[in-house]
């Protein structure tokens, strides 16, 4: 679905790249975390998917990125993004309308969506993200963590291939940032949907993505499936990555002489493990 | 200026108005402000107006917007008054037709500044952007222009509120008296403002243009704006009101 081979990129101006030498495959319906410290290249990398780099941040761009057999070079943003639904880090400046109904309305208008099958999309994205009751309201009269919602139901709406999300609970509380991600696996699973998503709180991505890829300085530092990211814990603390405490728990019983065991990925497998050990 | 754009939902006759009937009735009543040189038809005009405030629900806006204009009211008044030789004196300087002239002024100044605010409260941006795309074929474009603009008003104002707040945090005495001093302070935040304000609306134009900004056409629109009965009604009012301007 996406290949990205040696890209390099550098925004102008900017003193160092912000990526370098990224090389990764991304087949479809597959559910990759994309996590790292501050200042690693995920959002520059996000960018770089949907092709706002280098179309719209313009900068010196090394290597290809080919997503759904469109290079995002030669393409236009428009047609990679009929592929591509992007919701943005920063909430506020991606609200176009005023109100939450124009605001879903907005992307299927523009791509053509035929007349009856609006209807049908609107309320499905709305009762996915679970918002149906703020379909009338005003942008205005909404908290971040509600327009953050709309965001996301906005990009579901328009049914891209790829979803791609850069920090999509950034705003939320704790219960309705797992609910967020419930429906991106539910998108993922049911629907097919490629689901590529930045995200900080490491619990929910080693939970529900299948994939990891932790970015440092720029580079990616490891990849693959999440337990195998994450039997590397002590070294991911080391970059400023934080692993959930379920995960170091099999480390140090490990180093304590408990022998060799799986790393857990939440507290279910924790306490089965430790039970066992128990025994 | 917050709420001066904030939308008063409803669900009255106005309210119902094709969106462009709404700025055409509110342009024709400025107009016929203009047009005409009766007293009586300017205050049958400024009645009209605080008439469809209350037909639309919005008599508080209206009262507000009256009261706002109140000192500029004054003031005009007054220099008109002053002004004006021609006629007979009433009382020291000041003539009859002084009066007259002053009180016409006035009146065409309120006159022109009610209906076009009134018609915003009770009309979506989004709607009117639409329909002026849809009907009149404005490009898209402009239309986009203005909706965003307005919508970024209360965002910017509420930047301002938290630059300032963080500057109030750091000792910045913006509760000053001194009304000079408070410019002197308040200028220079311009910058981050305008900083954090091109950044913003970059973000907007990404956010818009994966949205498929540019394939939107006169045809995109789910929502029609078609003309009804109502509206037509709405035009001979305007006729009529222009009409009555010239020949009274």
């Amino acid at each position: 679905m996406i290949k990205i081979e040696s890209l390099t990129f550098q925004y102008d101006g900017g003193g160092e790249p912000a990526l370098r030498d990224i090389s990764l495959d991304v087949e479809p319906g597959g559910f990759i975390g994309i996590i790292g410290p501050a200042g690693a290249g995920k959002t520059t990398l996000a960018r770089a998917i949907g092709g706002m780099v280098p179309h719209h941040y313009k900068g010196d761009f090394y290597g290809s990125v080919i997503v759904d057999s469109m290079d995002t070079v030669e393409n236009r943003m428009t047609d990679i993004s009929r592929v591509v639904g992007t919701v943005f880090q920063d909430v506020e400046s991606q609200i176009i309308s005023s109100v939450v109904e124009d605001e879903m309305l907005y992307g299927l208008e523009n791509f053509g969506i035929p007349r009856g099958e609006i209807e049908e999309r609107l309320t499905f994205a709305l009762r996915q993200v679970g918002i149906e009751d703020l379909r009338c309201r005003t942008i205005a009269s909404l908290s971040g963590g509600q327009r953050q919602k709309v965001a996301i139901a906005s990009i579901i709406a328009l049914r891209p291939k790829v979803l791609l999300l850069d920090e999509p609970t950034g705003e939320l509380d704790p219960g309705s940032s797992r609910m967020v991600f419930s429906l991106l696996k539910e998108m993922n699973e049911r629907y097919g949907l490629t689901v590529i998503v930045i995200e900080q709180k490491i619990m929910l991505l080693s939970e529900f993505a299948k994939q990891l890829i932790v970015l440092n300085e720029g580079k990616i530092y490891c990849s693959g499936p999440v337990r195998q990211v994450l039997e590397r814990a002590k070294e991911l603390e080391g970059i400023g990555v934080n692993c959930p405490r379920v995960a170091s728990l099999a480390i140090s019983l490990k180093e304590a002489g408990c022998g060799e065991m799986p790393v857990c990925i939440n507290v279910d497998e924790a306490e089965t493990m430790v039970r066992g050990l128990l025994r | 200026m917050k709420d001066l754009f904030q939308y008063t939902a409803g669900n009255s006759v106005i309210h119902r108005m094709n969106p462009l009937t709404k700025i055409l009735l509110a342009v024709c009543i400025c107009a016929a402000g203009f047009i005409s040189d009766n007293i009586f038809y300017l205050l049958f005009l400024l009645l009209l107006d605080m008439m469809i405030g209350l037909a639309a629900g919005v008599f508080k806006k209206a009262l507000s917007i009256l009261k706002g204009l109140l000192k500029v009211s004054i003031f005009l008044f007054i220099l008109q008054v002053l002004f004006v030789r021609r006629g007979t004196p009433v009382f020291w300087i000041i003539t009859d037709e002084g009066l007259m002239l002053a009180a016409k002024v006035v009146l065409r100044l309120i006159i022109a500044c009610i209906p076009l605010a009134l018609m915003l409260a009770v009309t979506q941006i989004s709607d009117l952007a639409n329909a002026l795309v849809q009907v009149l074929h404005l490009p898209y474009k402009y239309a986009f222009t203005l909706t965003t603009s307005i919508r970024f008003i209360p965002q910017f104002m509420e930047e301002m509120g938290d630059i300032m707040e963080a500057q109030t945090a750091r000792g910045v005495e913006f509760d000053t008296k001194n009304g000079l001093k408070k410019i002197g302070l308040v200028l220079p935040l311009c910058v981050p403002l305008l900083i954090s304000s091109v950044r913003r609306t970059d973000a907007t134009a990404v956010a818009a243009e994966v949205r498929g900004f540019e394939l939107r056409t006169t045809k995109s629109g789910f929502k029609k704006y078609p003309f009804r009965l109502i509206d037509l009604a709405a035009f001979l009012i305007c006729a009529a009101l222009i009409a009555g301007a010239v020949l009274l």
